[in-house]
């Protein structure tokens, strides 16, 4: 934020990190990156019965220009991953990334020429979502993580820079 | 439908050199031909007088790499007609080394995806087709997958693309 070099790491920098902390970790805006039947299961972990805005992250949005958190729920094929790679460029830092299931992760059982094994290996992933599908409380426990990620975050951090 | 069919026999009267074999299986009739006359048999089928097989239901191709068939791929084009509702299907062999047939997109509008789909996945090559580029693979693939010399995992295409990075603000 630039604000570490007027405040130093001091107590002040540390009391506003946990300001603009708790404000992100509460409101992460997520873009659904749904292609396949994964999909599913993130949409009815956003409805009522499960209703992820207990956990302020319900605000979907299409335009990842407005969103913080990339949900990666689906197989990527190779003519899908060039449009993930512009999407998560066009996300404004700080963000982060969900791979959800065992597709996303790892390729799943499509070990084939057309399907990316895994998308950390081109985007970088914070927390991965084992499942096939995985059930709607383990997304909530994935955001959770997040939320705890976002938790620990200095001010003095730059996100994915390494 | 029979192999015995009127449409089967005078099928077979008409072109009786391109004919390799006619099976019949289930009620289903499906007749193996060369490829070099495609265009006539599916006209003459389609515009039969008594059973027009006036509906291509599909386009596909067979590959029978090492299997003992007279030539490596096949076509299949699976008719239909609406008038008698009766079904034939029509295997038309390419070879490896000239790996082309007539399109048929004059006769059915839609063999235009479908053969797309052919040339895309075996490079079955379509000649006289309007516009034949790949369909489902990304535009600069090279290859064509569901030949089955072709490896499973691929030829690396899956692994070739760049890492995100950020350049440090400095
Ligand atoms: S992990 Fe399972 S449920 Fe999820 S996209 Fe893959 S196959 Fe579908």
């Amino acid at each position: 934020m630039g604000l570490e070099k007027i405040l130093g790491d001091g107590v002040l920098a540390t009391r506003v990190s946990a300001l603009v902390n708790w404000a992100r970790q509460n409101a992460l805006w997520p873009m659904p990156f749904g292609t396949a039947c994964c999909a599913i299961e993130m949409m009815a972990t956003l409805s009522s019965r499960f209703d992820m805005s207990r956990f302020g992250s319900e605000v979907i949005r299409f335009s990842p220009r407005q969103a913080d958190l990339m949900i990666v729920s689906g197989r990527i094929s190779i003519k899908m991953m060039p449009v993930l790679l512009k999407i998560w460029e066009q996300m404004p830092e700080p963000k982060w990334c969900i791979s959800m299931g065992a597709c996303a992760s790892s390729g799943g059982v499509f070990d084939t020429y057309t399907l990316i094994q895994g998308v950390d290996q081109f985007i970088p992933v914070d927390v991965y979502i084992p499942g096939c599908p995985p059930r709607p409380e383990n997304l909530i426990d994935g955001v959770r993580k997040i939320q705890e990620i976002v938790s620990k975050e200095k001010i003095s951090d730059t996100k994915h820079g390494s | 439908m029979k192999s015995s069919d009127p449409v089967v026999t005078r099928f077979k009267e008409r072109f009786g050199d391109e004919i390799l074999s006619v099976e019949e299986f289930r009620g289903q009739v499906a007749i193996s031909v060369k490829s070099a006359r495609v265009l006539d048999i599916l006209r003459a089928l389609r515009d039969d007088a008594e059973c027009p097989f006036d509906m291509l239901a599909d386009l596909t191709a067979v590959d029978y790499l090492r299997l003992d068939h007279p030539e490596r791929f096949a076509v299949v084009y699976q008719l239909y007609s609406l008038l008698r509702n009766e079904r034939i299907r029509i295997k038309a062999y390419v070879g490896e080394a000239r790996c082309e047939i007539e399109s048929a997109q004059a006769l059915w509008g839609d063999a235009n995806w479908l053969e797309r789909e052919v040339w895309d996945l075996y490079g079955i090559r379509f000649l006289n087709h309007p516009d034949l580029r790949r369909i489902l693979m990304p535009d600069n693939y090279t290859g064509h997958p569901l030949r089955k010399d072709y490896p499973l995992k691929g030829r690396g295409e899956r692994s070739n693309f760049p890492k995100y990075t950020v350049e440090e603000p400095s």
